[in-house]
């Protein structure tokens, strides 16, 4: 596949990292971003309570006979996995206190992205929206992932071999040709704020 | 400093207290996270240095998980929830 006219995407500055994205691939990713905030709204009202949605804590009464159960949809069960797997009452009591807070800071981080790529050129992202980044790209290609069922390090490698060849029908290429986009500008973006690190 | 929320007896005055069983946080490997952005997140997250951080991500690679962290059972939950917010397949459990 070709990348385009974009050799790097993510470039280190003094300033903070510039962001070298063509227009067109710009306005893919500030959309994709966009349905990630989408699908992780689960349509309970944001919090008004700046400090309670910073901490994570439900706004809600909690009954603690009800015990959460993962999303059923495997993409989010998948962002918000089942943190113990030898306890399931622990599991519960971990999802009831995390699982809305994670939500909004992934919700958040998402739109936080959109906004800072939106920018007029040159785009240039502070340490803060490079890292947001990092971690929305993160979930778009675990929420990517799992609809094209990668299970393996190998279902992976296959991927890129399958897309290469140009196996696959329409919609999978087209879904297995963001997902390597999104893993090449990603693995561009953790070397640039590594570089602005060290 | 806290202590793992573990129902025990309280114990009488002259019996000798055991010191917390540490609880840990575990890594899993998943097909999808680069090997470069776990070494980051280790770096970053726990202020790891970059050996360490590259040894727990290749443990997580080649073993199928690592322990990445060590302490009582909050410290654990709020590591397992920072892992989860870095998209990162994280557990906690009390060591054995």
């Amino acid at each position: 596949m070709a990348r385009g006219l974009t050799s790097r995407p993510f470039k280190a500055k003094r300033s903070g990292i510039e962001v070298r994205l063509e227009p067109h691939e710009r306005t893919l990713l500030v959309h994709l971003l966009r349905q990630l905030d989408d699908l992780l709204d689960d349509g309970s009202p944001p919090s008004e309570d700046p400090l309670a949605e910073l901490l994570g804590m439900p706004d809600v009464a909690i009954d603690p006979d009800v015990r959460p159960q993962p999303p059923d949809d495997p993409a989010l069960a998948r962002l918000f996995p089942e943190a113990n797997r030898d306890d399931a009452e622990a599991a519960a009591e971990f999802r009831r206190f995390t699982e809305q807070g994670l939500r909004a800071r992934k919700r958040t981080g998402a739109r936080r992205s959109a906004e800072a790529l939106e920018g007029s050129e040159p785009v240039l992202l502070d340490d803060e929206q490079a890292a947001a980044l990092l971690k929305a790209l993160t979930d778009l290609r675990l929420v990517l992932g799992e609809r094209l069922g990668l299970q393996t390090d190998e279902d992976s490698e296959r991927l890129h071999t399958l897309l290469a060849v140009g196996a696959g029908d329409e919609s999978w290429t087209a879904a297995a040709a963001t997902y390597d986009m999104l893993t090449w500008w990603q693995e561009a973006l953790v070397g640039a704020v590594g570089s602005r690190r060290s | 400093m806290s202590v793992a929320p573990v129902e025990v007896e309280r114990p009488e005055a002259d019996e000798v207290v055991l010191p917390d069983v540490p609880w840990i946080t575990i890594v899993w490997n998943d097909p999808v996270n680069l090997m470069s952005y776990v070494t980051y997140v280790f770096q970053s997250y726990f202020g790891y240095p970059p050996t360490k951080a590259e040894r727990l991500m290749r443990q997580v690679h080649e073993e199928g998980r690592a322990v990445v962290s060590t302490g009582t059972r909050e410290e654990m939950e709020r590591d397992t929830e920072a892992m989860h917010e870095f998209g990162l397949w994280a557990t906690f459990r009390k060591d054995d």
